[in-house]
């Protein structure tokens, strides 16, 4: 626990409603070794004499609105020159009692770092701050986690690239190595410069996700919108001269991407995580589009992704391509590769590829697949190419233990499979299993999310045929509704344990997700997801034997699938739903594995590897 | 009927229909206390004359068919799901 004192730096400017709460707030929680300085910026409301009312807090009188920059220099040229200095702004609420101790804990306490911020939330709950980060072609600072419900993300202390300075815990060692506030900038843009100035002078920047503040966002300026884009748009001006070759600097590979991305498959949710991760790395991507007219996938895809990293990413251009392309998806689609030295990506459920697939991917300069399992898969096919593994992931800052459910108040305990209905994922096995193993008296109940696409399946029907019985395991089910992707460690972080009974997988993401939330996962032996599935962290389910595919997919014809064993799903069930101790062990220790292993960035180490190999 | 007369007599109607307001909204917020968002709104539906929207459950019974994902909540509904397979008594308290 450090014991560095700290200066509190408040800048008021009118609106003392805003400042009165913040104060109000500051002052119930535990300022230990700080002092708390409000900078009057020239307020020609109540503030001056309000203010004397504070007499725990240093009045600094302004005689007229320096600014934003000017007027916080003003207060840490008042800083006691042995404190570090925390910067806040007056539209800041502070629920938290120990939040200054935390900062200051990070600040000390985490290898290389300079300054910390915190997570911002509205009033309303929803997150608006996690960090920042400022992509050189638009030089417009874009907060992390913005606007999503807070649902407990970016719980970690994380490095990132800059922190707004609504709430900046600073260490003396960076004002003494870099001075206070750029004066270049009036507002705006000064934090993201004065945290890459700091990064410049050796000192990290991060986020403490165990502090979370509220933040009544532009309090000050609110109503008046034309100051605030003339001032926003002055600093971005002098922001983008002094930064921007220094931004581009950032990128020292280039990739071409063609892909899905703006659709809910799987390759389109694990194209974003992989591109954002490339780019935390310096992998300058540019997306196209694999699909569309005269593809196995004929629609079109929307050109806003919601998602302001990738808008930027898939609007990349160039005059020429970057010398390596991937092609991301199944392997009928790799002839689409447009890239000098050409990559193809894919997956698939079954222990074979289709032969266009094989022929396709020999004209590849190399291929990549997730999983050993596919590996094998390939060659046994006839690839003749390379074949690297580079496995999928997952994000620890939306799956992990410390997301926020909505449990179940009434006891019961919760199994939850989510899928889509089909062949594959066998759910008549599961339902069938536990409808048989529990009755309808005990505390337990399985919830199954269904997705179906197909206008010709009718699943209540098939589920009616089943004849589950009334009395046995009580069952619900979530269908067709589309959660949003942040939103999935919540669902899962809802239930007890995890279940992945399906015949064959390609990778399972929600598996590995519910595993990342610490959920204990009963999961068929056989397959892509024996990778990162084993006895010390899940629950592997018996295959009896393997079996030919039958499904309405022309991929899987000709090749075998698992046959898992009812009678070990039985077992499996009733020991979790018995040992829940032991359940929550194994969940608990697949979190730390997956958060330790299996992440985005692990991924995109291994592209980045492969890129220098074919680079070079 | 003298001018006095029919402003007390408009006066105490008055009364009587704010405070069967005042009991119906009491009503209503027990109700909203103990039922979920769709049970709320089907019971406006019903007061208004209107057909109750179709039950999407969470079991077979008010299933509705489709191969259309509808964007979703996941809090929502969580406690819409709980709650309809909650006994009445052990309802949460908010």
């Amino acid at each position: 626990m450090s014991r560095r004192k700290a200066t509190i730096i408040v800048l008021a400017w009118n609106r003392w409603d805003l400042t009165r709460r913040c104060l109000d707030s500051l002052y119930a929680t535990d300022r230990t070794g700080a002092e708390v300085i409000v900078v009057d910026n020239g307020s020609t409301d109540e503030t001056p004499r309000a203010l004397s009312d504070y007499p725990w807090v240093r009045v600094i009188r302004n005689p007229r609105n320096l600014g934003f920059v000017r007027g916080n220099n003003v207060g840490i040229a008042e800083a006691d020159p042995d404190s570090d200095v925390v910067l806040l702004n007056n539209d800041i609420e502070l629920p938290q009692r120990d939040w200054l101790q935390r900062l200051r804990d990070c600040a000390h306490e985490t290898s290389g770092a300079g300054i910390v911020g915190c997570r911002l939330v509205l009033s309303d709950g929803r997150l608006l701050h996690a960090g920042t980060y400022m992509l050189p072609e638009t030089m417009w600072g874009q907060q992390i986690g913005s606007l999503e419900r807070d649902v407990g993300q970016y719980a970690s202390t994380r490095e990132v690239e800059g922190i707004v300075f609504a709430c900046a815990y600073i260490r003396r060692e960076v004002l003494t190595a870099i001075g206070p506030l750029s004066v270049d900038f009036e507002s705006y843009f000064e934090d993201t410069d004065y945290c890459l100035q700091a990064g410049r002078a050796g000192f990290k920047t991060f986020v403490c996700g165990g502090v979370t503040l509220v933040h009544d966002e532009h309090g000050s300026t609110t109503g008046d919108d034309g100051r605030f884009m003339r001032t926003f748009q002055a600093s971005r001006a002098v922001f983008r001269k002094k930064w921007g070759k220094a931004l581009a600097a950032r990128y020292t590979r280039e990739l071409l991407w063609q892909s899905i991305m703006n659709f809910p498959t799987g390759y389109a949710m694990s194209t974003r995580e992989i591109l954002r991760a490339l780019d935390r790395r310096g992998v300058r991507s540019r997306y196209r589009y694999v699909y569309g007219p005269g593809t196995p996938y004929p629609p079109a895809e929307t050109s806003s992704s919601g998602d302001y990293l990738m808008n930027v990413i898939a609007m990349r251009n160039g005059a020429s391509l970057p010398s390596v392309g991937v092609v991301y998806g199944q392997g009928d689609v790799f002839r689409r590769n447009r890239a000098r030295r050409k990559v193809g990506f894919t997956m698939i459920e079954v222990d074979g590829f289709p032969s266009e697939w094989v022929r396709q991917a020999n004209r590849m300069d190399e291929v990549w697949v997730p999983t050993e399992f596919n590996r094998q898969g390939f060659l046994a096919s006839g690839v003749k190419r390379p074949i690297h593994r580079i496995p999928l992931g997952v994000d620890p800052n939306y799956f992990h233990p410390g997301i926020r459910g909505v449990p179940n108040g009434n006891g019961e305990f919760v199994f939850l499979s989510n899928f889509e209905w089909g062949e594959r994922k066998e759910p008549w096995l599961l339902l069938k299993v536990f409808n048989d193993e529990f009755t309808a008296g005990e505390p337990v109940r399985l919830v199954c999310k269904i997705i179906n696409k197909d206008p010709e399946v009718h699943v209540r029907r098939e589920i009616a045929n089943l004849r589950l019985k009334e009395s046995g395991g009580k069952i619900s089910f979530v269908y067709n509704r589309e959660f949003p992707y942040y939103q999935l460690g919540a669902f899962y972080r809802s239930a007890d344990c995890f279940i992945s009974a399906g015949r064959g997988e390609g990778w399972d993401m929600p598996l590995m997700e519910a595993m990342a939330c610490g959920l204990p996962a009963i999961a068929t032996d056989w397959g892509a997801h024996t990778e990162f599935v084993h006895e010390g962290i899940a629950y592997p389910l018996r295959v009896r034997k393997t079996i030919p595919a039958v499904a309405k997919c022309p991929y899987y014809d000709g090749f075998q699938w698992a046959d898992p064993d009812p009678e070990h799903l039985r077992v499996l069930l009733r020991q979790v739903y018995d040992d829940r101790e032991e359940a929550r062990r194994r969940g608990m220790a697949a979190a730390r594995e997956m958060a330790d292993r299996w992440t985005w960035d692990h991924t995109a180490r291994k592209v980045i590897a492969r890129l220098e190999d074919l680079d070079s | 009927m003298n001018e006095n007369w029919t402003i007390a007599y408009l006066e105490a109607r008055v009364a009587h229909l704010e405070k069967k307001l005042s009991e119906r909204s009491a009503t209503l917020r027990i109700f909203t206390r103990q039922a979920c968002d769709e049970d709320v709104i089907n019971a406006s539906r019903t007061a208004l004359g209107l057909p109750p929207l179709p039950r999407a459950g969470f079991g077979l019974r008010g299933w509705k068919e489709t191969t259309t994902l509808a964007p979703a909540d996941v809090e929502k509904t969580m406690r819409e799901l709980w709650r309809s397979v909650t006994p009445p008594d052990l309802g949460d308290e908010e």
